[in-house]
């Protein structure tokens, strides 16, 4: 009796493994496709598109709230990024700063909202939507030196590289993986670490693998991968 | 409830392919909890802060005396990390586990938080004006002579406040009080030197002998005498430094010692004269005073008085002799007996006879400001504390930065005396024993959130005043700084001489501006000034060279040796360790965490005994043995421990407390509570070594927690931490 009980156990065990490994070899590691995460409410409804959204050509005074956006920078609000590991979120009092000079929106409830935060001197409790697990380092600057300012690549591309296209989304929502297969993915890839006649890319002294590349006697662009060693992130 | 057939090895292995089932299925994002965790931005932020980079501010270590600069990390408005500052003399960039630890007394879970007033058992928190008024209504109708106010070591602004107030007060009961201080030792360097604290020069000796002192554990500034002594080890001109210690009981100093002799208690002194008559029958030249004292110690007494063998005196001798300039130190083991004076005097002779005063005793910088310097705190403010308490002559009774109910010897009484007073107050981080017994509890701010200056006692570099400064905001609303509950308190007595300064940072920029010009600051405009001493966390004073003045040994005479006790054969040596004092910082648990060096016991006591003595005895390691003095009993585990005088037991300090929050209460033993009331004849302070004690097994036995050994420390023939045994290494560097 009880040999069968505990071979119903051990089966049990084993079906729900087997199960769970099979569901998780579907998924695709592998990948930079979208992976949308579930919707976050937020405790002002922030929309992004307005602020970092195209402007609309056909409306030169840019006031419908629904076609068209201010172009303005991610870096302009999001500016801990360039400078720290960590994004951080803005600060209430940069919100202030413009939206105290916009009296045109000044009445509408979002912003009636965000004022109430400010009189009271209280930060807005915003949810974290781009999470990683605590054993993951994630270094923002660095993607952001070299991708913005050594590559002159647009602040929203590099950043839409993990973040989406956040010009079009209202509250951000996370649409890639974040896993570490998903980071192997652009790693991966060989990267361009010398531009024309071998010059290294931004003067960098750091190179992949800790090594400078041989350099190519054609004179053209050297390529390496990314970082290999664990602690890179794992520190 | 599960079958017997159903057996753990079954019971593993569901539970096994369960555990894989729920790591597997946990691979993809389900440890990211996307929209669940809240991120809170500043409301308005500095431009200096940027999460994720740490700024760095200079302050001092609160942890002890010593006065190391402390250079602590803060990110995100917290502090996380504290260590040495670089330009300091003191620590020059280092600092001890202690003062690591520091964190702790900050983030600790049991700070008062709030102000507590006695309601029968409880306390109940009332708003600070009403504790205020309520300070103003008890003073009210009673003279300066009825109010004490109990403190541990203050110096600088503090000192200057608390002085004002009390004379506000008309009183002159400031009872400065360490449980564990070298007061003994100062009174003998003033009359041998003229000078209570001389700097040591480790670094210059070749041979340092030290009778107890635990300079690398413990001992008056440890951080700045380990440095010192790396230097004296790796040697001046090639000649590596040779040191060795003379205690009854191994510290860690004594681990590090080339030769570690063991004497019989008390018996320091003897061997101190011995060898000085030793060193006169080889040929040095002895003063009158010295030939006089020395006279009859020769080698056949010294052996058979303190047990340390011919051969180790000659080898002592003829060390001293052959390497100059040496450096002999008098510890808290030479100093903790009824002639703990007499025996530092030996010693201090022995410095004398060997012409190291002014070699390696160096004058002191003398401190432009005199009226900073350290209040120094001893045992006997507490005992003259606990007499007028007794007879009632105290009405009011502060105490602040120090916990007698704890750390006074149990022969004392102190709690029952300290109920005559009819109105404690407390001004308190946590509530310890003694924050219990008051009527009043004003909580504090920690030592990395509050203003404030420190002169340290050893001034290692030169003359100096330690800035004190948050590292971040108040982590409670409801606690106050020292400096601003005094200031407060001092304006119900003077408020238009005080009227100024609205607060205590106020009163601190003000007094240091002042004196800008003294303070090096001299052509630079104000706030120049005041950013840079704050950004250097030290103020460098070009003090002038103190003197040391080299006195007579006259009338230098050891007493007998006291017969033995019949009834309680064996010493009492309260041990003072590295990591917990005399417990005022037990209730941090990297403290009680860190292993003792010497037996790496954790978050316990245990009484150490020899193993000989055991072995006589029929004690084992995890007995639990009971050791009786004729002041009270205390039990913990026994310790088998080569490194103590076979008639001695030795009990750490800082353990067993009854209050003081979660990590302090219920761990160990209080030996404090056993310690007779026996005191230095001439200092009239407590010889914290005279206490005897028998020991007896009670009967039970515990399995001993610490890393050494084959519990902690198996390695399943992995080779990891290779040993060999001592006959197999050159021991010392001694000739």
């Amino acid at each position: 009796m009880h040999r069968i009980l505990r071979l119903s156990f051990f089966l049990m065990g084993l079906l729900v493994a087997a199960g769970s490994h099979a569901a998780d070899a579907q998924k695709p590691t592998l990948t930079t496709e979208d992976s949308l995460g579930p919707q976050v409410t937020q405790p002002i409804e922030f929309p992004h598109y307005r602020h970092a959204g195209l402007r609309n050509p056909n409306d030169p005074t840019n006031s419908d709230p629904n076609k068209g956006g201010m172009e303005i920078d991610c870096q302009y609000c999001h500016t801990y990024a360039r400078r720290s590991a960590v994004a951080g979120i803005p600060p209430l009092q940069k919100c202030i700063g413009c939206h105290q000079n916009i009296e045109s929106v000044r009445q509408k409830p979002r912003i009636v909202e965000l004022f109430k935060y400010w009189d009271a001197k209280k930060a807005v409790p915003w949810k974290k939507v781009h999470d990683l697990p605590d054993f993951v380092r994630f270094n923002h600057e660095r993607h952001i030196k070299r991708f913005i300012e050594q590559q002159n690549r647009p602040t929203q591309e590099a950043c839409g590289y993990c973040h989406g296209d956040v010009k079009e989304m209202t509250v951000a929502r996370r649409s890639k993986p974040l896993t570490m297969g998903w980071c192997a993915s652009c790693h991966q890839k060989e990267h361009p670490v010398t531009g024309e006649g071998g010059a290294p890319i931004g003067n960098q002294a750091y190179w992949y693998k800790f090594q400078k590349p041989a350099a190519d006697k054609s004179g053209g662009e050297i390529k390496a991968q990314g970082p290999n060693d664990c602690w890179h992130c794992h520190k | 409830m599960i079958d017997s057939s159903f057996d753990r090895r079954d019971f593993l292995k569901v539970m096994g392919w369960g555990g894989a089932a729920v790591a597997l299925s946990g691979c993809g994002n389900t440890s990211i909890e996307d929209g669940k965790e809240t991120v809170v931005s500043y409301v308005e932020a500095a431009d200096y802060v940027i999460p994720g980079v740490s700024v760095y501010y200079n302050s001092t270590c609160a942890q002890c005396d010593a006065g190391c600069n402390i250079n602590g990390r803060v990110r995100e408005g917290r502090v996380l990390k504290l260590e040495g500052n670089a330009a300091s003399g003191i620590n020059r960039g280092k600092m001890c586990g202690l003062g690591q630890a520091g964190v702790q007394h900050h983030y600790n879970p049991d700070r008062v938080r709030e102000p507590l007033l006695r309601n029968g058992d409880r306390g109940e928190a009332i708003a600070w004006d009403k504790a205020y008024a309520l300070i103003a209504e008890k003073l009210n109708g009673v003279s300066g002579d009825e109010v004490a106010f109990l403190s541990g070591g203050v110096s600088g602004h503090l000192k200057v406040l608390l002085g004002n107030y009390l004379e506000s007060l008309g009183s002159k009961n400031h009872f400065v009080y360490e449980a564990v201080s070298p007061a003994v030792v100062r009174a003998a360097n003033k009359k041998a030197y003229g000078n209570e604290m001389p700097r040591f020069s480790i670094n210059k000796a070749k041979v340092v002998l030290s009778f107890g002192a635990d300079f690398l554990g413990s001992w008056v500034s440890p951080v700045h005498f380990s440095q010192q002594y790396a230097q004296f080890r790796k040697g001046v001109n090639g000649q590596r430094g040779v040191l060795v210690q003379v205690e009854s009981k191994m510290t860690l100093t004594g681990a590090n010692a080339d030769r570690w002799l063991v004497v019989r208690p008390g018996t320091e002194g003897v061997l101190a004269l011995g060898i000085i008559n030793a060193l006169g029958a080889s040929g040095v030249a002895l003063s009158g005073d010295a030939a006089a004292a020395s006279q009859g110690y020769d080698k056949a007494r010294v052996t058979s008085e303190t047990g340390v063998s011919a051969e180790h005196l000659d080898k002592l001798v003829a060390l001293l002799k052959e390497r100059t300039p040496s450096l002999v130190l008098a510890g808290s083991a030479a100093e903790g007996y009824a002639h703990g004076s007499q025996n530092a005097a030996a010693i201090n002779l022995l410095n004398q006879v060997l012409g190291n005063v002014g070699k390696t005793i160096e004058a002191p910088a003398v401190l432009p400001f005199p009226q900073m310097a350290p209040a120094k705190g001893s045992s006997l403010a507490l005992k003259s504390l606990n007499e007028g308490l007794a007879a009632g002559k105290y009405k009011v009774l502060f105490t602040y930065g120090a916990n007698p109910v704890f750390t006074a010897p149990g022969s004392m009484k102190f709690k029952d005396s300290m109920g005559k007073a009819a109105f404690k107050v407390a001004f308190a981080h946590y509530l310890d024993e003694t924050a219990l017994q008051a009527d009043l509890v004003l909580p504090l701010d920690s030592a990395l959130e509050d203003w404030g200056t420190q002169v340290p006692e050893y001034l290692a570099d030169g003359a100096q005043i330690n800035i004190q400064q948050p590292l971040m905001e108040k982590l409670h609303p409801e606690t106050r700084g020292m400096g601003d509950v005094l200031l407060a308190l001092i304006k119900q007595r003077q408020a238009d001489a005080y009227k100024g300064f609205e607060d205590y940072y106020s009163y601190l920029r003000s007094a240091l501006l002042q004196n800008k010009g003294a303070l090096g600051g001299g052509g630079s405009d104000d706030d120049t000034f005041w950013d840079a001493t704050l950004t250097s966390g030290i103020i460098k004073l070009a003090g002038a060279a103190g003197t040391l003045s080299a006195s007579s040994a006259a009338g230098l005479k050891l007493p007998e040796a006291a017969a033995a006790d019949a009834q309680f054969p064996m010493h009492l040596i309260p041990s003072v360790t590295a990591n917990l004092r005399d417990g005022r910082h037990a209730n941090q648990p990297w403290l009680q965490e860190s292993p003792d060096p010497l037996t790496t016991i954790v978050w316990d006591s245990w009484v150490e005994i020899h193993p000989k003595k055991a072995a006589q005895m029929g004690i084992v390691e995890g007995d639990i043995v009971e050791v009786a003095s004729k002041t009270g009993t205390i039990k913990a585990q026994a310790y088998l421990f080569p490194g103590i005088h076979p008639d001695a037991v030795s009990i750490p300090l800082g353990r067993g407390h009854e209050a003081m929050g979660r990590y302090a209460k219920g761990f160990g033993v209080n030996p404090f509570q056993i310690l007779d009331a026996v005191y230095d004849q001439e200092t009239g302070e407590l010889a914290m070594h005279e206490t005897r004690v028998k020991i007896s097994k009670v009967g039970q036995r515990v399995i001993v927690v610490k890393d050494e050994g084959v519990i902690g420390g198996k390695q399943d023939g992995r080779r990891i931490a290779l040993s060999k045994t001592t006959d197999q290494v050159k021991l010392s560097e001694e000739i």
